[in-house]
């Protein structure tokens, strides 16, 4: 009894208390979860390339096992060992591009790049010259010098040109090309020699995405372009049949795979995709069985001659569709072509050409009073990477591995072309803009705008 | 006579030393049981230019035939053999000095040469023949690989592959009009039992059936760059580096990891689930399918056993720790930490070959050789603490 007493007086109290506890700390467990979701929550990573949730590839089906890209590319061999040279009279960068007109197997025939090619060069040149200008390497007098190399010949010239560049020539480092194919070609071949190659004009996706730490981009790509026109065309304008027709080479292949999979992912795929030959002038075989299907819209990845003359048998067959371009349509030579109204038309561009900003608009005056000619996207990126380049060499020195470092330590940069912003992979993943065509020329929309 | 208590105390004392013995016997088990191990080099000799009679300490290739070793770099070419030492740079007449890849014909004894930016060359006779883009039917002058196969020579360029009749002198070149190439960028090649596999840079692994005289691809299942998808369901990423086929085993190096076929089975290893030190792989060679050595920027990956899942990885621990140490791991576990006397300043490692039983390695900086007394291939059992 005198056991009892207690044991029956301490149970039912016990058992209340207890449940207080008890719903106590599961109260502070939940509350604990959510705080620690909320946490976890700002550290999740983000999609590599700033993916949209539902355009994550089989976000509806499966995680991944691997997910690539969301850590730095890093280099682990000796070349931060090698000493700097004792005396040098130039500090030369090599120029890869397009710039000389040839028949090419690598670009499916005729060339097709060149006048790309020679705005690109020109903007090199404006750098090279306004480093000079300020007394060369690190003020003292050593001027930088550009080796200017075509990447437009033989299949795979531009291996060859950049063991050119890295062996004979000695260059510091590289800035090139345009092709997607040659662009390939030359960070392979950077990689092995330890030599960095920058990138500002080829907008293929897959260029930085070799896990090659030598690679190195400053122009945005058609994955942040294609985002914003899958966006845009999909959900703002409530398109849902888009006909495709592109180049038959690796830019029209591969640059319209983010909208093509976009566009599948939310359910609304190509009603067809159908392709033509570089240098063609006659779409109308193609044409007419997209008339037939009835698109809403008619996508087009190719340059900008080809893509105007599509756009003008488009409305000479009276389709009164959207036409979507690539950046390439974002071009004097588009708008002159197609010799018309613009409207209806739109493109992804990587930079907004007609920004006020101080940099842009002295660059522009610097481009027109040296050349005599307007500047546009390959000459704006062409100056800003090549500064990147001048930058990297004046911080690491004369050694191409700290060079890299360098350029692996911008995380941003801001540039004529814009405020760049760079992910792990050093591709350039800044907000791209969508250029609306507006009477015959082109207005440029951020995408908070686009979708007002 | 024992008494009743006398008979209970002997049956308690035998009771408690079997109660002892049992409870010590898996402690003893546990100090001295069998534990299959690989062979892990621990004996290491270095070798660098000049001291050593190397022209150039940045290693690109390394070619084990029988008692000899070849040694392209990026200033030169060597040849070793029984400690002798004998380099050729252009003024030796070498055509171009950076040398990518080196086989040499089992049935003619002549030395190719892959040069990076030069062509093929063969070294035959105190000669060197050059063939290039322009005087041959070779596709690219960028070779990162080669290899032989009966009467060809297959060489893996910056733009497709070609195949060097040595009898005929005769040149095919496969690319993407004729061969299955999404992209023709093709970083090595190897060859075994009429077969022929390209590694395609962004296209995959291709495998050439010379009695078929057809392609066949193999290719990453998920068709996307910024993922792997599942484990096993097939090639780890398109972007391959290597390959190495031997007794029907295919291995396959990217830079995402590596993967194993046998025909059927698909095996992938990743640095985050397996032995191997990183994704990141210059290079990969099996000498019997069961091993595979993979060049890594962080070191030498060996997956010694395969059925075990076992592994020795030679790196160095931090990048300011002068001596290397021998990583053994079960799986993604290490199980041991090995010294080791190797002391080359960097485990960027980009080639790997093995000569008899040493094994020898290339790296950005410097050449070494571990000494194989007593190797053995596989895993051995051995009483645990057999290896110090």
């Amino acid at each position: 009894m005198i056991l009892s007493k207690p044991f029956q007086y301490m149970t039912p109290i016990n058992t209340g208390v207890l449940r207080k506890w008890c719903v106590l700390l599961i109260m502070v467990l939940i509350i604990g979860a959510q705080v620690d979701a909320r946490a976890n929550s700002k550290t999740v990573e983000q999609n590599y390339g700033k993916t949209p949730d539902e355009y994550v590839p089989y976000k509806k089906f499966s995680n991944p096992y691997k997910k690539f890209f969301l850590e730095p590319n890093e280099y682990l061999g000796y070349g931060r060992n090698i000493p700097e040279p004792d005396h040098i009279d130039t500090i030369d960068i090599g120029f890869l591009g397009p710039i000389e007109k040839t028949v090419s197997v690598a670009t499916g025939g005729a060339s097709h790049e060149e006048d790309l090619g020679k705005k690109m060069l020109l903007g090199a040149r404006l750098a090279i010259e306004h480093a000079n200008e300020h007394k060369g390497y690190r003020g003292k007098g050593i001027p930088f010098r550009l080796v200017v190399r075509n990447d437009n010949g033989l299949w795979g010239a531009s291996a060859n040109e950049i063991i050119d560049l890295a062996y004979n020539e000695r260059v510091w480092a590289i800035l090139g090309t345009i092709d997607g194919a040659n662009s390939h070609i030359a960070i392979r071949t950077a990689l092995k020699a330890e030599l960095v190659v920058m990138n500002s004009g080829n907008t293929d996706p897959t260029y930085t995405e070799t896990a090659i730490p030598w690679a190195f981009r400053c122009i945005t790509d058609d994955r942040q372009m294609c985002y914003l026109l899958a966006d845009y065309v999909f959900k703002k304008l409530g398109l849902s049949r888009v006909a495709a027709l592109r180049a038959n080479n690796r830019y029209g292949r591969i640059s319209i795979d983010e909208f093509r999979d976009a566009a599948t992912r939310i359910g609304k795929p190509f009603i067809t995709e159908l392709n033509y030959r570089v240098g063609d002038t006659d779409f109308s075989r193609q044409l007419e069985r997209i008339k037939a299907l009835k698109p809403d819209a008619v996508m087009t990845y190719g340059d900008a001659r080809e893509s105007a003359l599509i756009l003008k048998q488009i409305r000479a067959m009276g389709l009164d569709v959207w036409f979507i371009g690539s950046d390439r349509i974002v071009s004097d030579e588009f708008i002159e072509n197609v010799d018309g109204s613009l409207e209806k038309v739109i493109a992804g561009h990587p930079y907004n050409p007609l920004s006020r900003d101080e940099k842009a608009v002295a660059f522009k005056t610097a481009f027109e009073e040296k050349f005599g000619e307007s500047a546009e996207t390959f000459a704006a990126h062409a100056y800003d990477g090549m500064n990147m380049i001048i930058d990297a060499i004046e911080k690491g020195g004369l050694n191409r591995a700290k060079i890299r470092d360098e350029l692996a330590a911008m995380t941003t940069y801001h540039g004529v072309s814009g405020l760049k912003r760079f992910d792990p992979i050093f591709n350039n993943i800044s907000n791209t803009y969508l250029a609306i065509g507006n009477g015959n020329q082109f207005e440029f929309l951020t995408r908070d705008q686009a979708f007002k | 006579m024992r008494t009743k208590n006398q008979k209970l105390k002997v049956i308690r004392l035998f009771a408690g030393v079997l109660i002892c013995l049992l409870a010590a016997a898996p402690a003893i088990s546990a100090d001295a049981s069998i534990d299959p191990v690989p062979f892990v080099y621990q004996n290491w000799e270095v070798f660098y230019k000049g001291s050593n009679g190397l022209p150039n300490d940045h290693i690109f290739s390394l070619c084990a035939d029988k008692g000899v070793l070849w040694v392209g770099t990026e200033g030169g070419l060597a040849r070793y053999e029984k400690d002798e030492w004998r380099s050729w740079t252009k003024a030796d007449g070498l055509p171009w000095e950076v040398i990518t890849s080196i086989k040499v014909s089992e049935k003619t004894g002549d030395v190719w040469l892959g040069m990076f930016g030069g062509g093929l060359v063969r070294f035959s006779g105190g000669r060197f023949d050059q063939f290039t883009q322009f005087n041959s039917g070779l596709v690219n002058d960028v070779i990162y690989g080669i290899t032989i196969l009966e009467d060809n020579v297959w060489v893996a360029t910056a733009a497709g592959v070609s195949a060097y009749n040595t009898v005929s002198g005769q040149w095919q070149i496969f690319n993407e009009k004729n061969a299955p190439m999404e992209e023709i960028w093709c970083y090595n090649v190897d060859a075994a039992d009429g077969k022929v596999f390209v590694a395609v840079w962004g296209g995959g692994v291709l495998e050439w059936d010379e009695r078929t005289r057809r392609w066949d691809a193999h290719r990453d299942p998920d068709r996307e760059m910024e993922i792997d998808l599942f484990r096993d369901d097939g090639l780890i990423h398109i972007i391959t580096t290597s390959v190495s086929y031997t007794k029907g085993i295919l291995w396959a190096a990217t830079y995402f990891g590596m993967s194993r076929y046998d025909g059927t089975s698909w095996r992938g290893y990743m640095d985050h689930d397996s032995g191997l030190v990183s994704n990141f792989i210059n290079f990969n060679i099996s000498p019997d399918g069961n091993t595979c050595y993979a060049a890594t920027d962080k070191g030498l990956s060996v997956l010694c056993d395969y059925q075990s899942d076992t592994w020795v990885t030679y790196r160095r621990a931090a990048p300011d720790v002068k001596q290397w140490t021998a990583h053994m791991n079960r799986g993604k576990q290490e199980i041991r930490v090995l010294k080791t006397n190797l002391t080359l300043p960097n485990d960027f490692v980009i080639c790997a070959a093995l000569m008899g039983e040493d094994l020898w390695i290339g790296t950005g900086h410097g050449l070494a050789r571990g000494t194989g007394q007593g190797y053995y291939p596989g895993v051995k059992p051995m009483m645990k603490g057999g290896l110090q």
